[in-house]
């Protein structure tokens, strides 16, 4: 068994995204001068999805990647206990959260760190950054002052 | 005036898993075993439609496996794919076909073997999906395989219904207790709350028990407008439907979950039927929660939530609603949408044996793909 070369706390390097040509590059661009690059309609201003090609709301075909707000609220979290050898390199369960953020859209993260403790559906989160094999992805800073559980059920 | 259009003839392999075995020899095994079992022969066939998951393995199967598979020349070829929902539809390409003319016989033949040499499952998942596009930002962030995504439906339907985790024990084990009347079923013991409860956690609420079993196989089916030809028992396609909800992952709307209902109410109205007249419902359930959501989703609950209606036993042997009678994906076996598929052709053909529903003659069969994308629906009724 080799161990696996890595400066991320929770992934081994391999699973870094192959950045150069992928429809996400300005995400990837954007998060290497940290910020949070997103993908908004140039006509109508809608949040598309990361690999939209047509605005849903007005039909243009333009996008307009830009910097978006790098706070949001959890929308939906597990905790991955599951750990793939080779693959994860974390020892203890990990979370994966899909973060609703204020701009709009919706984004799957795990955590800059591994947390104190394990957040919940409506608590708030900023969004930050964490290194895997040289390209930098998006991930949440729990806020520590959030009162758990905030949002009703709806 | 409306053509009747029949399942004819089923053929299963042996539910495996081990590795070995490529996904064009299950498939020939299968149509072999679907053929004899409908007393066709090869000569009889003038369409097939073949299915195979993405991803896992480059040898998928594909149209190819007409010459592979001995057949001679055909009106109707097609490799269908639309995710999980793959093999319903196949059956509603069949039943369109022969209903317009295009076809007369058609063999829909799915074959999978997720399973290779040195590697559990979920090894095998967690190291498919690649580094680009969405899923490489996703597989960046921790998401390996697709138990997390379905995690996070899970947590999100929960929190929004107010299902517990009390209600995916309930669905697990009531599915297991079917599954201990299928001799094709890959788990056959007893399941308790307890036992369900040691079971260890894969990604929260998920545990591995609620997962599904994936495993080397095939299934084909014969679907055929000759009313004199096939097995004695005919299954009539009485009606299918579709839906494709498109949802986008922004605020202000659920993005996890929400659609479906339109392929039932489809199936249901060409069919002629109300949910009332179904005897059976044979439902996708790659994890038990998709279940709990397909039955409150498709309106199979009479108003009440789904872990009400399972938990008071509807759901299972007795029930007012036998679900999954083989034991889905569950328990029984995973291969995709032929598993709901091949348990309702056993059942109305009332082959059902220790885990026979006595007098079942109407079944609601569907499929879904991609996470909850896609939803196909049929139902099913043995010919008088």
């Amino acid at each position: 068994m080799t161990a696996v070369l890595t400066a991320d706390w929770l992934l081994a390097d391999t699973l870094a995204p192959h950045v150069e040509g992928d429809a996400l590059a300005p995400l990837y661009d954007g998060a290497a001068r940290g910020e949070l690059v997103l993908p908004f309609c140039a006509s109508c201003d809608l949040p598309l999805d990361l690999d939209q090609q047509v605005c849903d709301g007005c039909g243009a075909a333009e996008i307009a990647w830009r910097a978006s707000a790098r706070t949001g609220v959890i929308h939906s979290l597990t905790l991955m206990h599951r750990r793939e050898p080779g693959l994860v390199v974390a020892t203890e369960p990990y979370p994966i959260l899909d973060v609703e953020l204020d701009g709009g859209h919706r984004l799957i993260m795990t955590t800059c760190v591994p947390p104190a403790s394990l957040p919940r559906i409506g608590d708030r989160v900023t969004v930050a950054f964490r290194e895997l094999g040289g390209v930098m992805i998006p991930s949440a800073v729990l806020d520590p002052t959030t009162p758990s559980a905030t949002e009703a059920r709806s | 005036m409306t053509t009747d259009v029949a399942i004819v003839g089923l053929g299963m392999t042996a539910m495996s898993l081990q590795p070995g075995r490529v996904p064009q020899d299950l498939a020939r095994e299968a149509v072999g075993l679907a053929l004899a079992d409908a007393g066709l022969t090869h000569a009889d066939v003038d369409g097939l439609l073949v299915g195979s998951s993405q991803g896992v393995r480059p040898d998928r199967l594909g149209v190819a496996f007409a010459a592979q598979g001995g057949f001679g020349d055909l009106r109707l070829l097609e490799h269908v794919e639309i995710k999980g929902a793959t093999t319903i539809a196949m059956v509603q390409r069949a039943q369109l076909a022969i209903a317009t003319g295009a076809a007369r016989t058609v063999v829909c033949v799915f074959a999978d073997a997720p399973l290779v040499e040195g590697k559990g499952a979920g090894s095998t998942y967690a190291h498919s999906g690649g580094q680009s596009g969405v899923r490489g930002l996703e597989r960046a962030s921790g998401v390996l395989g697709s138990v997390p995504t379905y995690a996070l439906l899970a947590q999100r339907w929960m929190h929004v219904t107010g299902a517990s985790v009390d209600d995916l024990c309930a669905m697990t084990t009531t599915t297991r207790a079917w599954a201990l009347g299928n001799p094709a079923a890959v788990v056959r013991t007893p399941l308790d709350a307890e036992g369900y409860l040691a079971s260890p956690l894969i990604a929260e609420p998920l545990r591995r028990l609620d997962c599904a079993r994936p495993v080397n196989g095939a299934v084909a089916v014969i679907v055929s407008g000759d009313t004199t030809a096939g097995h004695a028992a005919r299954i009539r396609v009485r009606g299918s439907g579709r839906e494709h909800p498109v949802r986008h992952r922004r605020a202000g709307a659920e993005s996890w979950f929400g659609g479906g209902r339109r392929a039932v109410d489809d199936a249901l109205a060409e069919a002629g039927m109300a949910r009332s007249d179904l005897d059976l419902a044979e439902l996708y359930d790659p994890f038990s929660v998709v279940t709990l959501m397909l039955l409150e989703e498709y309106g199979l609950t009479g108003g009440r939530t789904a872990g009400d209606f399972v938990r008071s036993g509807e759901t299972g042997p007795g029930g007012s609603l036998p679900t999954n009678t083989g034991g889905g994906q569950l328990s029984g076996f995973y291969l995709q949408g032929m598993t709901p598929l091949a348990e309702a052709v056993i059942q109305l053909r009332g082959d059902g044996g220790d885990r026979q529903v006595v007098g079942a003659t109407t079944a609601l069969v569907g499929g879904i793909g991609g996470r909850v994308d896609h939803h196909a629906a049929l139902v099913l009724e043995r010919a008088a």
